[in-house]
């Protein structure tokens, strides 16, 4: 469970983030969207302990993210826009590097990394450095490091950058299914064919300001008043 | 246009510039008491006293020709921006000469304010007037470095075409023997402890050219010129001055074509060679020992152990870390095997007292380098990849002391071993090596401290080249205050080791609980260099990224 209240988050005099409150709660899907700049990856920044708030609290599966920052950022994975890896390392070296910053015991990352190299079909890449990873190859690593530790909340920014078809639907299915399993995700993205096919509520938000939040089934009644596509509510409502 | 005054920016820079200031004055008066010292006091005359800058000045530039050659590896043939610049329609000597300058006058830019300080204090000892340091430093001091960045560089150059051919680890121990030989030779054909004792028969008479004494190889080298012009400016024979400098410049001038001419030949296709090269050497570097392998237990905390072993296969992976550090103990090792045998036959005890110190400081430089270049960028060195430690469970100052205590341990180590090798020929100075030793332990856990908590205060997740990263300005900062903290010691344990000294030579009780005051001091004053860097470090390292 997630709950933003009255988020603000300054640079300087630009507020990027502006008095932002919502809640998303266990097991929900909640997809947000906005144009270029509006906050978004701000946003996910000060969920996972990158950026400190200007004011306003975030708390995450009941822990203060500021106050409680250990047990927070434990029960979260977390999918940044850009996958960086150390280079040197290889897949399974920076899997297990992850895993013990968790304070994962070997024998349970053994277990998951077996399991998710084959589940994202990662193959023998994960013995190869991350120096030589496509940009695909380095977002499913990532993806599954965010898995390995099985948080009860997934925070994503940008999740399919980089990805071909077949990576971008395992990953989509993965999600769904983690959400149905009573994982929070709480993803930033693009791309509204993905929002409109996996999340079960969608928040926009427009220079740091939350001007739209509502069911999926609420936002079928909204598109009726455009031309029945999601991309028009989103155009408009971005103006 | 809106004015905008960003408090933090503003105290950076007056900070930036106090420090640098109190460098500049600091370098200034240390030169000119030296000067006064070594000629007034000591009285080795002007013979020996540019002898002795002749040999600083060899050290000088093999200094700046390893820096030129690493730095410009990293930025020729490394670098993004290189490849980027390739892949537009610029000529590609335009950039080979575009980043050969850059990383000149990007890292010399200290060592330019420390030569003109110096050169200020020395010259100022002389009463020369104000145009010789304008000649000096642009006639003779840029074009001297200038000759050792272009000499470094013909030798990448030609290495980076040889590697194509060459098995990549023959030729860098290749570098490594070039180098260690070169310091080897030049201090036995030179031989400082023979030529103080052949020039100590002729007292008082030592203001006097003993030319015949020199070497003739001394004549071939660069650093040997300039002390000819120094020396024969302050004796006041122009003509030699004027045929010294036209032998500078017309080397530099000649080291510079045949750069160009090197550059327009080799820079294209070693860099094409580069590319491949790049995974010739992931595969021949492959460390692939099990011992620090992630899979395996350890007794350390999971998060611990995590850093411990990434820390440690980055470093190994990236060879030029460790190459570096491997040439930088290659120097180490040639200063401690010509200090420990190293007797002057010295009685005075104040300038045994200035021998001891020169060589104990030295230890402490040698220490303050190789933090500066692998203890500053260690937190910058997290790149961008920082985002896995800033979201995990774990707290900044965990990170922090983790990685601190990696590179705490070898290098105290490296500087305790400095100082029990150098107290050698001091062995039965009981207790004298004892305390300038555990000193030393304080001293170098002091300046590790300094550079890493620095270096996580300046740091720069953006900057993939931790050369540049020691090159920067928050590095040369620190730099300068390490160079602070390193006066302040000789000035901390001066009277006391010239008591010791004194003892001997006058047969008098020694006052030895002078030198546990002063170890006192210099635990104390360690501690607070310390505390004062990892408070700022770990505060800083809660900065957004």
């Amino acid at each position: 469970m997630i709950v933003l209240q009255n988020l603000t988050k300054k640079f300087g005099s630009f507020v990027a983030v502006d008095n932002l409150s919502l809640t998303v709660p266990q097991g929900e899907f909640f997809g947000f969207l906005g144009p270029n700049g509006a906050g978004k990856t701000t946003t996910i920044k000060m969920m996972t302990g990158l950026f400190t708030p200007s004011s306003g609290s975030i708390v995450v599966n009941g822990f203060d993210v500021q106050n409680q920052a250990l047990e927070a950022k434990a029960s979260i994975g977390y999918i940044p826009d850009q996958p960086f890896l150390y280079d040197k390392l290889t897949g399974r070296e920076f899997l297990y590097y992850i895993g013990g910053l968790f304070n994962m015991p070997k024998k349970k990352i053994q277990e998951r990394v077996k399991e998710l190299v084959e589940h994202f079909e990662i193959g023998d890449w994960v013995d190869k450095r991350t120096e030589e990873y496509s940009q695909g190859m380095r977002q499913r690593v990532t993806i599954t490091a965010a898995f390995l530790h099985d948080p009860k909340t997934i925070i994503i920014d940008e999740p399919m950058v980089g990805l071909d078809p077949r990576s971008a639907r395992i990953i989509k299915d993965s999600l769904k299914q983690k959400s149905l399993e009573g994982v929070s995700i709480f993803m930033s993205t693009h791309s509204l064919e993905m929002v409109e096919e996996l999340c079960d509520r969608i928040g926009i938000i427009k220079d740091g300001k939350l001007i739209f939040i509502d069911t999926k089934e609420n936002l079928h009644h909204h598109k009726s008043n455009y031309d029945g596509k999601l991309e028009s509510v989103f155009l408009e409502l971005t103006k | 246009m809106t004015f905008s005054l960003n408090v933090q920016s503003l105290i950076k820079n007056v900070g930036s510039f106090i420090v640098f200031g109190s460098f500049a004055v600091g370098a200034f008066f240390f030169s000119r008491f030296l000067t006064a010292y070594l000629l007034e006091d000591v009285k080795i005359g002007l013979f020996l006293f540019h002898r002795f800058m002749s040999m600083l000045l060899f050290v000088f530039f093999i200094t700046i020709s390893l820096g030129n050659m690493v730095v410009s590896y990293s930025t020729l043939y490394r670098s993004p921006e290189v490849h980027f610049m390739l892949t537009r329609p610029i000529p590609h000597l335009t950039i080979f000469i575009i980043k050969f300058l850059d990383n000149f006058f990007y890292s010399s830019g200290t060592l330019f304010l420390a030569g003109f300080s110096v050169l200020l204090g020395y010259g100022s000892y002389f009463g020369f007037p104000w145009h010789f340091y304008l000649w000096v430093m642009l006639g003779v001091l840029v074009p001297f470095m200038f000759l050792a960045g272009c000499t470094a560089v013909i030798i990448l150059l030609v290495l980076m075409k040889l590697a194509s051919k060459i098995n990549f680890k023959m030729l860098i121990g290749l570098l490594a023997l070039f180098y260690v030989v070169q310091i080897y030779l030049y201090f036995h054909l030179t031989s400082p402890i023979d030529l103080v004792r052949e020039v100590m028969r002729y007292y008082p008479n030592v203001n006097l050219y003993f030319g015949q004494l020199d070497p003739p190889v001394s004549n071939y080298l660069p650093n040997f010129w300039i002390s000819q012009i120094f020396f024969f400016y302050a004796t006041g024979n122009q003509t030699a001055v004027a045929g010294y400098c036209a032998l500078l410049l017309l080397s530099t001038a000649a080291a510079f074509i045949a750069l160009v001419v090197a550059g327009d030949r080799l820079f294209y296709s070693t860099w094409i060679t580069s590319l491949t090269f790049k995974s010739f050497s992931i595969k021949k570097f492959e460390f692939t020992g099990t011992l620090f392998s992630f899979e395996k237990r350890s007794h350390f905390s999971p998060q611990n152990e995590s850093i411990l072993k990434k820390e440690y296969w980055q470093f190994l992976r990236e060879p030029s870390q460790w190459i570096h550090l491997v040439v930088m103990l290659l120097l180490v090792c040639t200063f401690l095997s010509s200090v420990t045998s190293m007797d002057f036959g010295l009685q005075d005890p104040k300038l045994r007292t200035a021998v001891y110190l020169v060589v104990y400081i030295f230890d402490a430089f040698l220490i303050t380098s190789i933090a500066l270049r692998f203890a500053f960028p260690m937190m910058s060195l997290e790149g961008d990849a920082y985002w896995t430690v800033r979201s995990s469970p774990l707290s900044a100052s965990k990170v922090y002391w983790t990685k601190f205590l990696i590179v705490l341990v070898p290098f105290t180590l490296i500087g305790l071993a400095l100082a029990v090798l150098s107290n050698i020929p001091y062995i039965l100075l009981s207790p004298l090596p004892q305390v300038t030793t555990a000193g030393m332990g304080f001293i170098a856990a002091a300046l590790v401290s300094l550079n890493f908590g620095l270096g996580s205060y300046f740091v720069n997740y953006d900057e993939k080249n931790p050369i540049r990263i020691a090159s920067s300005q928050g590095a040369t900062l620190t730099f300068l205050l390490s160079i602070v903290f390193l006066v302040v010691l000789v000035i901390v344990f001066f009277f006391p080791i010239l008591a010791v000294f004194n003892s001997i030579y006058y047969e008098i009780p020694k006052k030895i609980s002078w030198l546990y005051y002063a170890l006192a001091v210099i635990a104390f004053l360690s501690a607070v260099v310390g505390a004062v860097s990892h408070s700022i470090g770990v505060k800083a390292l809660s900065r957004d990224v």
